[in-house]
């Protein structure tokens, strides 16, 4: 009898419902950004693929087998992100001209439009390489965010800065882990030619004065091939061939904070490389809405003169997605961080 | 026509002035024409004429583009010898009328014995060639069995096909280049451009790393769980990080309102902050860190901030 009653308390006892552990760093406590890389109207193949690399940039917080439709439209992807605590999307399209990219923030704007002039997939610069490097854990964290030359006082580009800076989550110096931080994406903004270098890096970290075959044989765990050497005091003495990029230059060195693998120690200085993974492309910034793909157009590269050309656009846009308030629209990037943690808490 | 001119010239027996006539018209005629009137050994003149008709039917096929204008004739006495025969006999009758005038008396033997033979031959002409052509085997040609008449126009068909697809491939190549519009493959080596981007992620790398280096090596040696060096740890916390903004304390009343502002605003709303959610504990295991979470609000900022350093927008 006693069993019975035991088995239905057992009935009643719910599971801890585990909400998911949505916006929130567990350490810091702050706001993580999550976005959605999809494309609006058909792609070609080479897109197609650099979406997919996209997404993989983007990847711990994003949506990697995001599906999509033809029937989908922007308001369908909205709808979704509000509950997924989607903060991002980057849009792809293409046109005869050249292919699009938009970041926009999403419950409301603003949205920069990139043109991209040239790209490259991860699989070409993988192919271009002759050792191309993929450890397991690459794409375990969210790569650091080095944005540079944007600092030229132009207010498009202190939104771009804003914008870039906030689509991956913050780091903070105090807790971070070196052994999180493998990828860097690195924007670099050209003054003359007006175009951002869009670029992804892989770090690794090695150590100092240590010559080659030491450095192979803790890492590698394997025998080393001693046939050719006189003595075993050889191996550790014998220079072997110092590759150029060995004698490099000092603003590469870094002290390490903590151990990092069997290799860097925290006692010694290691040397920061830089290896790309893809894609890489070559952006132009081309206009700035305030809204998600609609609203007021506070930067065209074509100047004021074209404003009245995405006021048409306007219109249109306005009929297929009625309800986007202006007065909305209007406020400012601060007021909306903090309407967007309010919205992540009501939730 | 050859025919015309030669049949003036000969004025011999009609039997010799037609073979030699056809010799010199068209091998092809002429040899025919001699067997047939022969006629002695059928089997083998048969056989001679398959492999005749096979061998001129592969001429044939090897050169299918020649012009239309000689080509037609070529086929119609290819492929229905018959009619040849007949073609050739009338030929002959109109060669020899001329000659009628000239020598009357040999010539009205010319005359009607063609006329005979014309019969009888085409009759057995006309069975050979059907055979031969029964017999032939289409395999060895590239279009299948195809009636002479409409080669021409078949031909006209492949090349039309063939330009056609010429055109198919062309648009697919231009939609490919749209398509690719834009996609470059990077070259083998670092030209100075990459390496350039190279350097510059290289210093955000190390910047951010030094800070890092920095934060932490202040925090080392000291227990977060007791409050006194809780205290000690954001006081040297509070030092770095100016030092790191490398700014006079002036501006610093300006960034701390701020950062009064947002933990001010994260306080008001506590579930964002991850010590108080429901869950929190449960998620995370080690509980000797929780007292060191209840200061990264303040903390949170300056990893930003220190961020934002490392991007060279300042």
């Amino acid at each position: 009898m006693a069993r019975f009653q035991n088995k239905k308390k057992k009935v009643f006892v719910k599971p801890i419902v585990q909400k998911k552990p949505g916006n929130v760093d567990h350490v810091t406590g702050d706001k993580i950004p999550k976005s959605f890389v999809f494309s609006r109207g058909k792609l070609p193949g080479p897109l197609r693929q650099l979406q997919m690399d996209l997404r993989k940039l983007m990847l711990p917080f994003t949506a990697l087998n995001l599906k999509e439709k033809k029937r989908n439209n922007l308001k369908d992807f909205l709808n979704v992100a509000g509950p997924m605590g989607v903060t991002h999307f980057l849009i792809l399209s293409k046109t005869d001209a050249a292919p699009y990219l938009k970041v926009a923030r999403t419950p409301q704007g603003p949205t920069l439009t990139f043109k991209i002039n040239e790209y490259s997939l991860a699989s070409d610069v993988a192919q271009s390489q002759l050792r191309p490097r993929c450890p397991k854990d690459l794409f375990k964290n969210s790569p650091l965010i080095v944005l540079s030359g944007f600092g030229t006082g132009e207010q498009h580009l202190k939104l771009t800065t804003i914008m870039f800076q906030n689509i991956f989550p913050a780091i903070d110096v105090n807790t971070v882990k070196l052994s999180s931080c493998q990828r860097i994406v690195l924007l670099n903004y050209n003054k003359e030619t007006k175009l951002v270098d869009f670029r992804h890096y892989s770090i690794r970290l090695q150590p100092i004065g240590v010559s080659r075959r030491i450095r192979k044989f803790v890492q590698n765990h394997q025998v080393p091939d001693l046939r050719n050497l006189q003595d075993v005091s050889d191996f550790v003495t014998k220079a072997g061939y110092g590759s150029e990029s060995e004698a490099d230059e000092e603003a590469a060195t870094v002290a390490l904070a903590s151990d990092l693998g069997r290799v860097n120690k925290a006692s010694s200085k290691s040397a920061v490389r830089l290896q790309e993974i893809g894609p890489r492309m070559t952006l132009q910034l081309m206009k700035v809405e305030e809204g998600l793909c609609t609203g007021g157009v506070i930067f065209s590269e074509y100047g004021y003169g074209a404003e009245k050309k995405p006021d048409k656009q306007e219109a249109t846009r306005e009929d297929e997605e009625n309800d986007q308030d202006e007065d909305e629209d209007a406020r400012e990037d601060d007021d909306e961080m903090e309407e967007d943690t309010e919205d992540g808490e009501e939730d | 026509m050859p025919a015309i001119v030669e049949g003036a010239t000969i004025s011999e027996a009609g039997r010799v002035l037609k073979k030699r006539k056809m010799g010199n018209k068209s091998r092809k005629a002429k040899k025919k024409v001699k067997v047939f009137q022969g006629s002695g050994e059928k089997v083998k003149i048969d056989r001679k004429t398959k492999k005749l008709f096979r061998k001129r039917a592969r001429e044939y096929n090897s050169d299918d583009d020649d012009d239309a204008g000689k080509s037609a004739l070529d086929k119609n006495r290819n492929a229905a010898p018959v009619f040849d025969d007949r073609r050739n006999s009338e030929a002959d009758e109109l060669n020899e009328e001329p000659q009628v005038s000239d020598d009357e008396d040999e010539d009205e033997d010319n005359e009607v014995l063609p006329a005979i033979t014309k019969f009888a031959e085409g009759c057995r002409a006309f069975r050979a060639a059907f055979k031969s052509i029964i017999k032939k085997s289409a395999s060895d040609d590239v279009l299948g069995p195809i009636l002479s008449g409409q080669k021409k126009l078949v031909a006209q068909k492949l090349a039309e096909e063939e330009s056609e697809k010429k055109l198919k491939g062309e648009v697919k190549k231009e939609k490919h280049l749209v398509a690719e519009k834009g996609h470059v493959k990077p070259a083998n080596y670092l030209d100075a451009h990459e390496k350039f981007l190279i350097g510059v992620a290289t210093k955000g790398v190390v910047k951010l790393f030094n800070a890092v280096n920095k934060a932490q090596n202040a925090q080392k040696g000291l227990n977060p769980s007791s409050s006194k060096d809780a205290k000690a740890i954001k006081k040297r916390r509070k030092e770095a990080f100016f030092t790191a903004l490398g700014k006079p304390s002036a501006s610093m009343t300006g960034s701390s309102a701020k950062v009064n502002a947002l933990t001010d605003g994260v306080g008001s709303e506590p579930p964002s902050w991850a010590p108080l959610r429901d869950n929190y504990m449960l998620t995370n295991s080690k509980l000797k860190d929780w007292d060191k979470m209840q200061e990264t609000p303040m903390e949170e900022d300056v990893g930003k901030i220190s961020e934002g350093s490392s991007s060279d927008d300042d």
